[in-house]
């Protein structure tokens, strides 16, 4: 079974280099060892979206059962996404799941992440939090996105107002990213945050 | 006791008989009409079902198969799947195919929404699945004309079924959904194990989607029970002899609804903490205060220590419950309670739970000690045969009595949450007459049962009589499925 496992990893992994995406910087394959079970994934965030200037790091774990069973992802980078989990980088996307085909490639499942992030399910979320934001307050969780983009994926969009209360909370003893979790959380009320922090 | 398909008429009416007036003097037409009386008028709980193994399951449904293969002119494989997406439901089906038969091969995913492209026929094919260049004559592909070689169509059926799917899998290319019908999975499954495992788990989903088919509840049970009407009707097992729902598959509960139950059991179980604080498993006796533990089935108590006899239930005299009104199932609800403030209703309202649930648990301890009634029953007939109060056989009427009020208790018990979920109005109050009515005659019964002293049975037969009565009259009237 590995035998195919590795095979198709083999061929999908030129099959990556080779494409157009690559071509474009969009999408990116790394090898992490040789028995093809781990790799590092990259994204771009897609233009026009909070994402945009980003780039993102994923973790792609090969089952033995590869093609047969999808491969397990999760993002390394931090992200503010409703499919994503802020904290542990744990994605919501059916075909990572029960939609998966034998078919699918690292190469699809690339460029469906990157479609994830263009376009969001909140109802179907992984993160509640950002979910709730997302559904109230469209504009507040396009300004956290953006921060969250800057902040870990180098994205180019500078907040200086998040980066202060930030700034204001880390000179209270608090770690920057807890800081920023909770801000992000509060729609970056800065006294709801440090109310929570402190409780 | 309902071990069905005993349709009862004797052939005797087919005899040849020469004497004319023999005849017509054993086979006049009252006689007929009495024994063709329609069960399911005098009985509320009549119900036909036969329990089956599971070869004659695989009989039914490829019996079932073969028709809708043979009406619609597809290859059985086909019928079933076709049959599991549609609730097997023959005459249904058949009308739909007619009408348009690609839109239903569609719905169940038989054949695929957009017509394939065409194959292209060259010598070697490269798989996409393990991606190695293969001969034509080793690609496989359902309708939709996805090929894959042998090889990954066994992997992906193993992977598959080894994560308990079997009826649902699907083909293995992206964004389609068309399934694998039994006899190519099977065709592509070499190991015996495999094979097994797959038509195991195909059959437990077969008679899951099959309405008229309920797998037996108890523990390691295989019996499947069918019967062609889908009521909430009580069955019971012919090996490991479980009674249960028809139509839900738990404990049977009539008078109460399917839903009905499911959400009084979950608030059950949610709100026992507090339930179970209330309450306690004592009482103390209303007259002199000593504390009593109930270890027997009836609520009609008598203290040890002062002889009060007493309600367990209301901890009234009992002297006011021999008579016509045995109010203590009825609750009565707080007139003024749309003017109290929130937490009063919220009060009211746990009261009320409170008031059925304690009722609803009472009758269930007291039918799990059902057991050491029968046993206490069995020391005390001992005694009597032993001290030359009548033969062995004399005393069996008792054990009867104890069926019934067992049977009687039961409906008793679950007429507690169909009271709970009702609203009030002169229905609820019938009902609650009725029930009322029905726990007093329940309590007699359980009196004289516990303290019968001869072997005169009369009127411990008219107490059964009447309270059977009362229970089916209360489940023919209420009992609505």
């Amino acid at each position: 079974m590995a035998n195919i496992a590795a095979q198709r990893i083999k061929r999908e992994f030129k099959e990556v280099i080779k494409s157009e995406e690559v071509a474009k910087c969009a999408i990116k394959v790394e090898l992490l060892n040789d028995s093809y079970t781990e790799l590092k994934g990259e994204i771009a965030g897609p233009p026009d979206t909070p994402y945009e200037g980003g780039n993102f790091v994923l973790e792609i774990r090969v089952p033995e059962t590869y093609p047969f069973n999808p491969p397990k992802v999760r993002f390394i980078t931090k992200i503010w996404h409703p499919n994503i989990s802020s904290v542990t980088g744990a994605i919501c996307l059916d075909i990572l799941k029960d939609q998966w085909a034998a078919a699918m490639t690292l190469r699809t499942v690339l460029l469906s992440l990157q479609a994830l992030l263009s376009a969001a399910e909140p109802d179907d979320p992984q993160d509640a939090v950002v979910a709730r934001q997302y559904k109230e307050n469209l504009e507040m969780f396009k300004l956290t996105a953006k921060h969250w983009t800057n902040a870990y994926a180098g994205g180019p969009f500078v907040n200086t107002d998040c980066d202060e209360k930030i700034k204001r909370l880390i000179d209270m003893g608090i770690e920057e990213h807890q800081a920023r979790v909770a801000l992000s959380s509060y729609n970056w009320d800065l006294e709801r945050a440090t109310e929570q922090l402190f409780s | 006791m309902e071990d069905t398909m005993t349709t009862s008429q004797g052939g005797e009416s087919d005899m040849d008989y020469s004497d004319n007036e023999y005849y017509d003097y054993y086979n006049t037409n009252d006689d007929i009409d009495i024994e063709q009386l329609d069960p399911r008028k005098i009985d509320p709980e009549y119900f036909e079902f036969s329990c089956l193994l599971e070869e004659q399951v695989d009989r039914l449904l490829n019996e079932t198969v073969e028709t809708l293969s043979n009406n619609l002119q597809i290859p059985p494989s086909l019928a079933k799947v076709l049959l599991h997406s549609n609730q097997w439901n023959i005459s249904e089906l058949t009308k739909k195919f007619n009408e348009n038969s690609t839109r239903t091969l569609i719905a169940a995913r038989i054949e695929p929404a957009t017509p394939p492209g065409s194959l292209l026929l060259t010598r070697y094919v490269n798989c996409s699945v393990c991606v190695t260049v293969q001969p034509l004559d080793r690609f496989y592909s359902l309708s939709c004309a996805h090929m894959f070689c042998r090889d990954c169509w066994s992997m992906h059926f193993e992977v598959q079924i080894n994560q308990g799917i079997s009826t649902g899998i699907a083909c293995m290319a992206r964004n389609c959904i068309v399934l694998a019908p039994e006899d190519f999975v099977l065709k592509h499954l070499q190991r015996p194990n495999m094979r097994e495992k797959y038509q195991q788990f195909s059959f437990q989903d077969y008679v899951k989607s099959h309405p008229q088919l309920r797998f037996c509840p108890g523990p390691n049970c295989s019996i499947v029970v069918h019967s062609k009407e889908v009521k909430a009707k009580r069955s019971t097992c012919n090996q490991c002899k479980t009674v249960f729902c028809f139509k839900c598959g738990c404990d049977y509960h009539a008078p109460t609804e399917c839903q009905v139950i499911k959400k009084w059991l979950t608030k059950c179980a949610d709100d026992s903490e507090t339930a179970n604080y209330i309450s306690a498993h004592t009482k103390d006796c209303p007259k002199c205060h000593i504390c009593i533990e109930k270890n027997g089935g009836c609520n009609h108590m008598q203290c040890y220590n002062c002889k009060h006899d007493f309600c367990w239930m209301c901890l009234g005299d009992w002297k006011s419950h021999g008579s016509e009104y045995y109010e203590c199932s009825r609750y009565r609800e707080n007139p003024n309670i749309a003017h109290e403030s929130v937490h009063a209703q919220a009060r009211e309202a746990l009261k009320k739970y409170l008031h059925y649930y304690e009722r609803w648990e009472n009758h269930s301890k007291s039918l799990k000690l059902e057991e050491q009634t029968l046993e206490k029953l069995r020391s005390r007939i001992n005694q009597k045969v032993m001290s030359g109060l009548g033969t062995w056989i004399d005393w069996q009427y008792l054990f009867t009595a104890a069926n019934l009020l067992a049977k009687c208790r039961y409906t008793l018990q679950y007429t507690y949450p169909y009271a709970y979920y009702m609203d009030t109005g002169s229905r609820k109050e019938l009902f609650e007459y009725q029930q009322a009515q029905l726990e007093a005659e329940i309590e007699n019964l359980s009196w004289k049962i516990e303290r019968a002293e001869t072997t005169d049975r009369g009127d411990l037969e008219n107490q059964m009589d009447i309270a059977e009565k009362r229970r089916t009259t209360l489940l023919k009237d209420f009992l609505d499925v």
